[in-house]
């Protein structure tokens, strides 16, 4: 889900390749309607391709080659979405020459539309009846709410939780927090032990809109003329002055996320909790593995004592991009590869996938114990919050662009300038200029 | 530039022969430069004259031809301007630096007080071997408060704070390319005529007032080509705070021009980032042009 230090920067050879004949991409007006177009099956034997940045995901697709000599699907990856995968696809979908399918994480799909880079596949076989299958904010993402409309299938998701080390929260007499409160004064406790409750990330902007979207705080509404916008709005308020006071008191780190310092602050026990989501079970894992057998996860710490609520965190979908000859074949393998257990099973194997669909949260690889984590069934804890997860989360058609802009913001802040509603402030200043640079009509 | 004609002889009309040669041995150059020059150039500038229109929030999106409206934009657009400003000031300091340093380097080297010029020679550029990315990890590693060998002194002083990032970089990329400079300025060095030092020291001229009166004069277009090979790269500025940016917080995804672009083009406003590569490359021209210019008189008189 994220870039390790070595794919960085073959996307930065990359990066600094395309910097030298100047950035030239051009988007064609072209493309057919936007309804679900007849979705027929081809003759004779078909060959798609698929780019996703999953690791391990050529095993899988393994699976449905063996099974369906008629279809071959082949695998091309790249870094992860925003470290330049979309931005291939954007300039590959003006050449022309997509791949038919393509990874595309939730927050994306609203750009990838008003691109025009999406294929409807709604009336393709089994698609719509699918969607009771999906949990319910996934479906709402991949069809945008409107009937008749199914852009992508919900591959996986990001339920978030709080993980902690267990023996060093025992040690110093600390209860676990459940609400943002109890969190905040066990903030001061661990910093009088020396240590860091955890760290405050500046690039995951996507992690902050994960705890706004805890807090019912909605980023996007899109009223079907025009767009709102809304990283200012109340809700957001209340999370950037909480962890601003945290930030101002000296009370989290502030190192760069999924960097060598940061895995570090984790394997030495500097810092104590990662509020996260599902996947990254995987990343305190592989980063401090020292510390194996001292983790446990809980519930997100709630804003009122005594509710349940969860933000997500990530999560992608498989999409059909605009161009495919073949909607039909590779509707019917994004179907097979998220909701079938055989390869929900491998991409949890390969990848720790966690499943967007209700029947693969009890897959049975989904009920273990997890040795990192004292043998703890992590997952139950997941399920719980999946379910939890607000429905009506929407995404904004230029979320790179409002990554980046919040990031920078909050960036000023971890340098000592500024807030972090500041930077929710510039944010929305510059989506909404960013928005109607696309011409794309919002409520201002 | 105005060149003094030089009287020349009238040169007769010869007809071109071997025409079929010519453009044979031509062909696989021109296709090149044509394919991966001046059409990217023609066609980031035909890009940029294009603006964006749909109807409704998901309307699909058309490109139409919208004039200069992109450029308006580019001058409105703070971060881009900063970003410029940022590079400017890096430029100011570490381009007279840097080639301070070159040229105090290729000095020495070519001085006969030394030893082991031979090792000197490949030591000082060793680091222009090192890819840019590779080298600004091995930095951003150094300077980092936690990881770095010198974690006593980097946990004390913040080298990748938001005042000092900026001079962190401009350590690196000094790092990376004094020797290649120098080596520009120590070949010129090597091209002057062995007599004239003869002459000086028959004259009683010490080591000292030969390469300050003689040697730094004659090189004097050999570091005015590395000033404006400076000057480019400078503006041009990515890699480096772009590997900084998984170090420190400080680096803006708008640090320098070039970053300001990509990101720009990331969204994608692929209009507004060649409207930006346009200003970015004339500007660039323009710095160098007149640098060109001002350096020329001088040497002129």
């Amino acid at each position: 889900m994220h870039l390790n230090n070595s794919k960085r920067i073959v996307a930065l050879g990359v990066l600094a390749a395309l910097s030298l004949t100047g950035c030239a991409a051009g988007t064609s007006g072209s493309g057919g309607s936007d309804a679900a177009a007849d979705c027929a099956p081809s003759d004779g034997k078909v060959d798609l391709t698929y780019t996703s940045w999953i690791p391990g995901i050529d095993k899988v697709v393994d699976i449905w080659n063996k099974e369906n000599p008629d279809i071959q699907v082949t695998v091309q990856t790249g870094p992860n979405g925003n470290g330049g995968t979309y931005k291939n696809f954007f300039n590959q979908l003006s050449a022309g020459n997509a791949p038919d399918l393509g990874q595309i994480e939730y927050d994306a799909l609203p750009n990838f539309r008003v691109q025009d880079g999406l294929t409807n596949i709604a009336s393709c076989a089994n698609v719509s009846e699918s969607k009771g299958d999906f949990i319910d904010w996934t479906w709402n993402q991949v069809t945008f709410g409107e009937d008749d409309s199914v852009y992508a299938i919900p591959q996986d998701t990001g339920p978030m939780a709080m993980y902690y080390r267990k023996d060093l929260f025992e040690k110093a007499g600390i209860a676990v927090p459940t609400t943002w409160d109890e969190y905040a004064a066990a903030a001061k406790t661990i910093r009088a032990e020396g240590g860091y409750i955890t760290n405050f990330p500046q690039n995951d902007v996507n992690w902050f809109a994960g705890l706004v979207w805890q807090a019912d705080g909605k980023w996007f509404e899109n009223d079907g003329d025009k767009w709102d916008v809304s990283l200012d709005g109340a809700e957001s308020e209340k999370v950037a002055d909480y962890w601003q006071n945290l930030i101002s008191d000296d009370l989290v780190s502030k190192v760069p996320a999924w960097t060598d310092e940061w895995n570090n602050a984790y394997n030495t026990g500097s810092d104590w909790t990662w509020i996260s989501a599902v996947w990254g079970a995987n990343s305190i894992s592989s980063g401090a593995p020292d510390t194996s057998g001292n983790w446990a996860v809980a519930p997100m710490p709630q804003w009122n004592a005594g509710e349940n609520k969860a933000g997500n965190w990530g999560g992608s979908s498989t999409a059909v991009l605009k161009g495919s000859d073949h909607p039909y074949e590779a509707a019917q393998f994004a179907l097979w590869l998220n909701t079938s257990d055989e390869a929900l099973t491998a991409l949890n194997q390969e990848a720790n996938l966690y499943p967007a669909t209700k029947d693969g949260l009890k897959l049975p690889v989904l009920a273990e114990g997890v040795p990192f984590y004292g043998d703890q069934k992590i997952y139950d804890t997941f399920a719980e919050a999946a379910n939890e997860t607000n429905a009506d989360f929407t995404w904004g058609p230029t979320m790179t662009q409002t990554y980046s802009d919040v990031a920078d913001g909050f960036g000023k802040v971890l340098g000592g300038s500024g807030t972090l509603n500041d930077a929710l402030k510039t944010g929305q200043e510059k989506t909404i200029a960013a928005l109607t640079a696309a011409a794309i009509p919002v409520n201002e | 530039m105005t060149t003094t004609s030089v009287p020349r002889l009238k040169a007769r009309r010869v007809p071109v022969k071997h025409k079929k040669a010519i453009a044979i041995f031509l062909a696989p150059f021109a296709v090149l430069f044509a394919a991966f020059y001046l059409l990217p150039i023609g066609w980031a500038i035909f890009q940029s004259l294009l603006v964006v229109e749909r109807n409704g929030t998901f309307g699909k999106p058309t490109q139409v031809f919208g004039g200069l409206s992109q450029y308006v934009l580019v001058f409105q657009n703070e971060a881009f301007w900063s970003s410029v400003g940022r590079v400017l000031l890096f430029g100011v300091v570490q381009v007279p630096v840097m080639l301070g340093f070159a040229l105090l380097l290729a000095l020495l080297l070519d001085s006969p007080l030394v030893k082991g010029k031979k090792f000197f020679r490949l030591a000082f550029f060793v680091p222009y071997a090192v890819p840019g990315v590779i080298a600004a990890i091995m930095w951003g590693y150094l300077y980092s408060p936690n990881l770095s060998p010198f974690a006593a002194f980097t946990s004390n002083v913040d080298l990748l704070a938001p005042e000092t990032v900026l001079w962190s970089i401009a350590n690196v990329v000094t790092w990376i390319y004094v020797g290649y400079n120098m080596l520009i300025i120590y070949s010129a060095l090597l091209a002057l005529p062995s007599e004239i030092f003869e002459a000086a020291r028959l004259d009683g001229a010490n080591q000292w007032q030969i390469a300050w009166s003689i040697k730094i004069p004659l090189v004097a277009p050999a570091i005015v080509l590395t000033a404006i090979f400076s000057i480019i790269g400078t503006l041009q500025l990515l890699a480096e705070p772009q590997v900084f940016r998984s170090f420190t917080s400080s680096v803006s995804s708008t640090f320098t021009p070039n970053m300001t672009v990509y990101a720009t083009s990331a969204v994608p406003n692929v209009s507004l980032a060649a409207a930006m590569s346009v200003v970015l490359a004339i500007a660039t021209f323009i710095m160098s042009f007149t640098f060109l210019r001002l350096t020329q008189r001088k040497g002129d008189k």
